[in-house]
C-alpha cells in the first residue's frame, strides 16, 4: 500500500504541507518516501527509509515550488532504493509522477520506450508513465493531454499524479486506487485519503475511476476519459481526521501489540511445515555456521540475546554483542556468521557493526523488517521478519516477530533435530497471544502499581532477554526507572534497591531447573517486602509468593519469550497511559537512529 | 450529495450466538472461513462505497484488530457505542463521523454488492427519502417483515405473529443526513432506539421506499446456522481462496498433503496443514493456520482459526471457534439432535458438535448429538460428553 499527496497554490510552503501529508498517509507504509517540486523546473527529492529521511535530506538542501506531489511506500517486494522512490521523471527531467497501484502491463510499454531511446532509471513499473507524458509532449500534446494519452497505454490499477515544468498545475487520473481532491479558496490539494490535508480544508471531491483532473491554485477540472468534462459534487467532511490510521486505539503502539497475532501469522507464512517437520526460508543457501556472533541495539538487542541462546540450544557457539561496542571494538569473529538484528534496517550503529564484519571477511546477515534496508542490501544475506509497518517509538510487535523469526533462522541453519514440536509452537503462538489480548489483566497490575518508585524484572533462560526488554519497555513509554536482571544476578547487588515501593515481575514457565530457581529468588525479593507480580504458565507454586499473578498459556520453553512479553507489553503501555505519556513518540526517542 | 460513506452496525454481540461470541462479536463470526463483516465490507466497495465507518462495541478491538485502518484501500473509521441500545442509538455515535447521505447496513449478515448498489441508485433518483432493501422470505415472520404500497413501505413490524408477510427488511439503508435528527426524535422503547422505531415513524407522515432484492441475504441466528451459512457461502462459489479443483479452494499458503482427499465444496484457508490420509468436506470450512493430523474425517464443518484436529478423529456436523484442541480419536458422530440452549429446546437440529475458543478433548473422547462446549472447558481422555458444558469446565471420566 502506498500513498500519494500533491497540492497548488501554497508558494513557500509547498515543501511543508507535502511532508506533513506525507506524516499523515504513513499508517499506509513509510519504507520510503519522496517529492518533486515544480514551477519553472521541477526538482525531485527522494530517499528509502522513513519520512525523517527524506525531512533531513530536505533541510541540508531545500527546495522550492508553487507545485508539488509527494509519495510514501510500503514495499512487499522489490527494494526500497533512492532510485526506486517515488516520484519518477523522464529523460528530460520536466516531468514527474507519483503512483499508487499497480501497471500490470509495463513491461511491454517499458521495451517499447526503451526500444524508442528512453532511459529508465528505476526497476519500477511507474517509470513508464513520465517517459509516455515526455512523448506525449514531444509530439505536441499539452500536459493534460499528455498525460490523458499516457494513461490511455496503461492497464492495471492506478491513482497517478503529475506535474510538468512551465506550468503551475497537477494532473491526475484514477483508475481502481483511491484519490480524492481538497478545495480551498486559493489553493486545490490532492490525496490517497482525505487526513493527508484536512488540516487545510474540509471540502473534498471524490474521483471516480476513468476520471481526470487539472488542479490550479484558484481552479479544478475533472474530465472523462474522451475528455468531457464532468460536473463533479463537492462534499464537505466533518469528521476529524486525527484518528485515522489507529485503528480505533488511542495509540499506535496498542494497536501494534493487538497486531501481534497477525504479524506472527505472516512470519512464518509459507516458510514452515509441521508435520514433515520443515523450515524453508528463502535466501539462505545452505547456509549452516559453525559460530554465531548476533550484533545490534535496543530492543533488537534483546532479540539477539535470545537468538544466540537457540543457537548455543543446538551446539553452536553464539554470542551477542550491543552493535555500538562491536564497531569500534570487535572482537575475533573467526568463521562466525554476524547475523545484525534491526527492525529499520537503518540503524547507523548496527550497520557499522556489520560493516566492521565484512571488512574482517566475514559472512552477514540481516534480520529485518524492512524490504531492501540499508541493512538487507549490504548483507549477504537476509531474513525478513515482516511484521508490517510499525509507528509506535517503543517497538512491540517487531519484538515478536524477531523471536519468532530467529527460531526459524536457529530452526533453519542449526542440527536441531526433530522440529516438529518447535513449528507446532511457533504456530500456536498466533492463537495464543489472541488470547492473551482478549484475558490479560495488565490493566489491573499497571494501576496498582503505577506510583511505583521503580520497576524490577527477572527471569532466567529465555526469559532473562524478556526481563531486559519488559525493563526497557518500561523505561521508555513510561519514563520511570525500570532494570532487567538475571534472576540469580538479583542476590549479587539489585536486591539492594528493592523495597516495599518496587514492584518485581517474575518470569516463571515451564517447571524446569530456572523456574525452580526463580521460584527461590521470589522468596528473596517476597522477604524483602516487595510486591511480586508472577508472569507465569501455573507450573511452579510461584503464585503462593506473588501478590498479583500474569498467566500465560503453557508452551515449547521456544515460544514462552514471546507469550510472556506481551504480558510485560502491556503493563508498561497502561502504566504510561495512567501517567498521560507520550506513548507514541516518548521524548528524547526516534523510531530508528541513524546517527551512531 | 451522492452516497459515498457506509456505517456498517458490528457493536452487538450476537447473543443467541453464544458460547462462540465469548471474544468477538457476531459480525466476527466465520461464514465458511472468513468474517461475517468481511463479505459485508466486500459487497460495500464492489458497490463504489468509498469511506467505511464501523460502529464497534462489545469486544470491538477484534473488529479494528482483523481489518486495521483499511479495508481494499478503503479508509475505515471506527467509532464506539458503549452500551449496545439498538441500532438507532448505534447508528448515532457515527454522527460526528459522517456528512452527507449515507448508507447503512447490519455488519452481522452476508449480503450482496448487488442489493448495496441498488438501494444507492434508488436513493440517488431521490436523495430527500430514505430507501430500505427488501426480500422475499418464506420465513418473513422471523425478521423484521414490512408490507408495501406502490413501492413504498407502509407498515414494519418485527417477527410478526402471522404467516401473511412474505418481505423481509434487508437492513441495508440509504437515508439523508436528516436521519439523525429523526432518530434523536423517536422515543424509546424500554430504553432502546431501533432504526426500524424511527422508520415506523417515518412511514406515518413521510415516505420510505422500498428497494426489491433478490440478492444474497444470510442470517445465522444459532450457532449451528453456522453450518448452513458455509454451505451456502461455497453453494454460491464465494470462498476467497484459489480454486485448485471444481469447488475445491486452498490457500496458496496451506499445505494439503497429496494423500489427504478433498470433497468439494471445500475450502482450506491460509497456513493450515492437513496431513496424509485425511478426508475433508463435503461442506467443509478451514479457517486460518488449522492443523488436521492423520486418517481424520471432517464433513459438513467449520473449523475456525487455529483449530487443531489430531490424528483418527471424526468431526461430523461440528461448529469450532478459535484455537480448538480436538485430541486423538475425538468422534463427532452428528446431528439430527435437539440442542439445548439456556432453557430452551431446539428440536431436530443437525448439529454434531459447537465447540467454543480454546475448548479442548485430550484423546478418546466422543461428543453426543448437540453438545455445546463452552470456551476454555477441557475433556479429558475417554470422556464421553453430552448436552452444555460451561466455560472452563474440567471434564473427567
Amino acid at each position: 500500500m502506498c500513498g500519494i499527496i500533491g497540492c497548488v497554490g501554497r508558494d513557500g510552503e509547498t515543501l511543508d504541507v507535502l511532508v506533513h501529508g506525507l506524516s499523515k498517509l504513513e499508517y499506509r507504509g513509510y519504507d520510503s518516501a519522496g517529492v518533486a517540486l515544480g514551477g519553472n523546473g521541477v526538482s525531485v527529492t527522494k530517499r528509502s527509509g522513513r519520512i525523517e529521511r527524506l525531512r533531513d535530506a530536505l533541510e541540508d538542501d531545500p527546495v522550492e515550488g508553487s507545485v508539488g506531489i509527494g509519495h510514501t511506500r510500503w514495499s512487499t517486494h522489490g527494494p526500497p532504493t533512492d532510485a526506486n522512490a517515488h516520484p519518477h521523471r523522464d529523460c528530460t527531467g520536466d516531468v514527474a509522477v507519483v503512483h499508487n497501484g499497480i501497471i500490470e502491463n509495463y513491461q511491454s510499454i517499458r521495451d517499447e520506450l526503451v526500444a524508442a531511446g528512453h532511459d529508465f532509471a528505476s526497476d519500477t513499473d511507474t517509470e513508464v508513465v513520465p517517459h509516455l507524458v515526455e512523448a506525449a509532449l514531444a509530439d505536441g500534446a499539452d500536459p493534460e493531454s499528455a498525460l490523458r494519452q499516457a494513461v490511455d497505454r496503461l492497464e492495471g490499477s492506478f491513482a497517478i499524479a503529475a506535474i510538468v515544468a512551465g506550468t503551475a498545475a497537477v494532473f491526475v487520473a484514477r483508475n481502481d486506487s483511491p484519490l480524492v481532491l481538497g478545495l480551498d479558496d486559493d489553493a486545490t490539494y490532492l490525496a490517497s485519503d482525505v487526513p493527508a490535508f484536512r488540516d487545510y480544508t474540509d471540502r473534498v471531491v471524490y474521483l471516480a475511476d476513468g476520471e481526470f483532473a487539472r488542479l490550479d491554485a484558484d481552479d479544478w477540472t475533472v474530465t472523462d476519459e474522451t475528455g468531457q468534462r464532468v460536473q463533479k459534487e463537492v462534499d464537505t467532511v466533518s469528521w476529524d481526521a486525527e484518528e485515522t490510521g489507529k485503528s480505533g486505539y488511542d495509540h499506535f503502539m496498542l494497536k501494534e501489540i493487538h497486531e501481534q497475532p497477525r504479524a506472527l501469522r505472516q512470519c512464518l507464512r509459507g516458510r514452515v511445515d509441521e508435520l514433515s517437520g520443515s523450515v524453508d526460508i528463502e535466501d539462505l543457501g545452505d547456509l549452516s555456521p559453525t559460530g554465531v556472533q548476533f550484533v545490534a541495539c535496543g530492543t533488537s538487542y534483546h532479540a539477539a540475546l535470545y537468538g544466540a541462546q537457540l543457537y548455543r540450544q543446538a551446539g553452536i557457539p553464539a554470542q551477542t554483542f550491543l552493535a555500538s561496542e562491536y564497531a569500534t571494538a570487535p572482537p575475533p569473529i573467526g568463521d562466525a556468521l554476524v547475523v545484525g538484528v534491526t527492525q529499520s534496517g537503518e540503524t547507523a550503529d548496527t550497520l557499522s557493526a556489520l560493516r566492521e564484519a565484512r571488512h574482517r571477511g566475514a559472512r552477514t546477515l540481516a534480520v529485518t523488517n524492512t524490504v531492501g534496508s540499508t541493512a538487507a542490501r549490504e548483507c549477504d544475506h537476509t531474513l525478513y521478519i515482516r511484521a508490517g509497518p510499525e509507528i509506535g517509538v517503543a517497538a512491540s510487535k517487531t519484538f515478536a516477530s524477531q523471536l519468532s523469526a530467529l527460531n526459524l533462522l536457529a530452526l533453519g541453519t542449526a542440527p536441531v533435530g526433530d522440529a516438529r514440536e518447535a513449528i507446532a509452537a511457533l504456530r500456536d503462538l498466533p492463537g495464543q497471544v489472541q488470547e492473551l489480548l482478549d484475558e490479560s489483566r495488565a490493566q489491573e497490575v499497571a494501576q496498582l502499581y503505577q506510583d511505583a518508585g521503580a520497576y524490577f524484572f527477572i527471569g532466567r533462560g529465555h526469559q532473562h532477554p524478556v526481563a531486559l526488554e519488559g525493563a526497557l519497555k518500561m523505561k521508555e513509554i513510561t519514563y520511570k526507572h525500570a532494570e532487567g536482571f538475571a534472576a540469580g544476578e538479583l542476590k549479587h547487588g539489585p536486591l539492594a534497591l528493592v523495597t516495599e515501593n518496587t514492584p518485581v515481575f517474575a518470569m516463571v514457565v515451564g517447571d524446569g531447573e530456572q523456574a525452580r530457581k526463580t521460584v527461590g529468588n521470589v522468596k528473596e525479593v517476597e522477604a524483602r517486602d516487595a510486591p511480586v507480580v508472577a508472569v507465569t504458565d501455573g507450573q511452579t507454586d510461584v503464585d503462593r509468593y506473588a501478590d498479583y499473578v500474569l498467566d500465560v498459556p503453557e508452551t515449547h520453553p521456544c515460544a514462552s519469550a514471546v507469550l510472556a512479553n506481551v504480558q510485560l507489553q502491556l503493563v508498561s503501555y497502561h502504566t504510561a497511559k495512567l501517567l498521560g505519556r507520550s506513548i507514541d513518540k516518548p521524548r528524547n526517542l526516534a523510531k530508528s537512529v541513524t546517527v551512531e | 450529495m451522492s452516497v459515498r460513506t457506509a456505517v456498517v452496525l458490528a457493536a452487538g454481540e450476537g447473543t443467541r450466538l453464544r458460547p462462540l461470541t465469548r471474544n468477538r462479536p457476531k459480525p466476527m463470526l466465520p461464514a465458511a472461513n472468513r468474517p461475517i463483516l468481511e463479505y459485508v465490507f466486500d459487497s460495500l466497495v464492489d458497490a463504489g462505497i468509498e469511506r467505511i465507518v464501523a460502529v464497534v462495541g462489545y469486544k470491538r478491538d477484534r473488529v479494528q484488530d482483523h481489518f486495521g485502518p483499511t479495508y481494499r484501500n478503503v479508509p475505515i473509521t471506527y467509532v464506539t457505542q458503549d452500551k449496545q441500545l439498538g441500532s438507532g442509538h448505534a447508528l448515532l455515535q457515527a454522527r460526528s463521523a459522517v456528512s452527507g447521505p449515507i448508507l447503512v447496513v447490519n455488519g452481522d449478515g452476508l449480503i450482496d454488492a448487488r442489493t448495496v448498489s441498488a438501494v444507492i441508485d434508488h436513493f440517488q433518483t431521490d436523495p430527500e427519502t430514505p430507501a430500505v432493501a427488501v426480500l422475499e422470505r418464506q420465513d418473513a415472520s422471523q425478521y423484521g417483515a414490512v408490507d408495501l404500497r406502490d413501492g413504498d413501505i407502509v407498515s414494519i413490524i418485527e417477527k410478526p405473529n402471522t404467516d401473511e408477510y412474505r418481505l423481509i427488511n434487508g437492513g441495508i439503508y440509504a437515508f439523508p443526513e436528516t436521519i439523525f435528527d429523526e432518530i434523536e426524535a423517536t422515543p424509546r422503547a424500554d430504553g432502546e432506539l431501533a432504526i426500524t422505531d424511527t422508520i415506523a415513524r417515518l412511514i406515518e407522515y413521510d415516505r420510505v421506499r422500498a428497494v426489491k432484492s433478490d440478492g444474497m441475504w444470510v442470517d445465522a441466528k444459532y450457532p449451528w446456522d453456522l453450518l448452513a451459512v458455509a454451505r451456502e457461502v461455497l453453494a454460491r462459489s464465494r470462498a476467497s481462496e484459489s480454486e485448485r479443483d471444481d469447488g475445491v479452494w486452498v490457500a496458496d499458503s496451506a499445505q494439503v498433503h497429496e494423500d489427504a482427499t478433498l470433497q468439494s465444496p471445500v475450502v482450506v484457508g491460509p497456513d493450515c496443514e492437513v496431513a496424509a490420509g485425511t478426508v475433508l468436506g463435503p461442506n467443509t470450512a478451514l479457517g486460518d493456520n488449522v492443523t488436521v493430523g492423520a486418517n481424520a474425517t471432517v464433513q459438513n464443518s467449520v473449523l475456525d482459526a487455529d483449530t487443531r484436529v489430531d490424528a483418527g478423529s471424526t468431526l461430523l456436523d461440528t461448529v469450532t471457534g478459535q484455537n480448538v484442541t480436538l485430541g486423538v480419536q475425538t468422534v463427532v458422530p452428528g446431528g439430527p439432535a435437539d440442542v439445548q440452549v439456556g432453557t430452551d429446546v431446539f428440536e431436530d437440529q443437525r448439529l454434531g458438535a459447537v465447540l467454543a475458543d480454546r475448548a479442548r478433548t485430550r484423546g478418546n473422547v466422543s461428543l453426543s448429538p448437540g453438545t455445546l462446549v463452552g470456551p476454555s472447558a477441557t475433556l479429558h481422555s475417554g470422556v464421553h460428553a453430552a448436552g452444555q458444558i460451561s466455560e472452563g469446565t474440567e471434564v473427567v471420566r
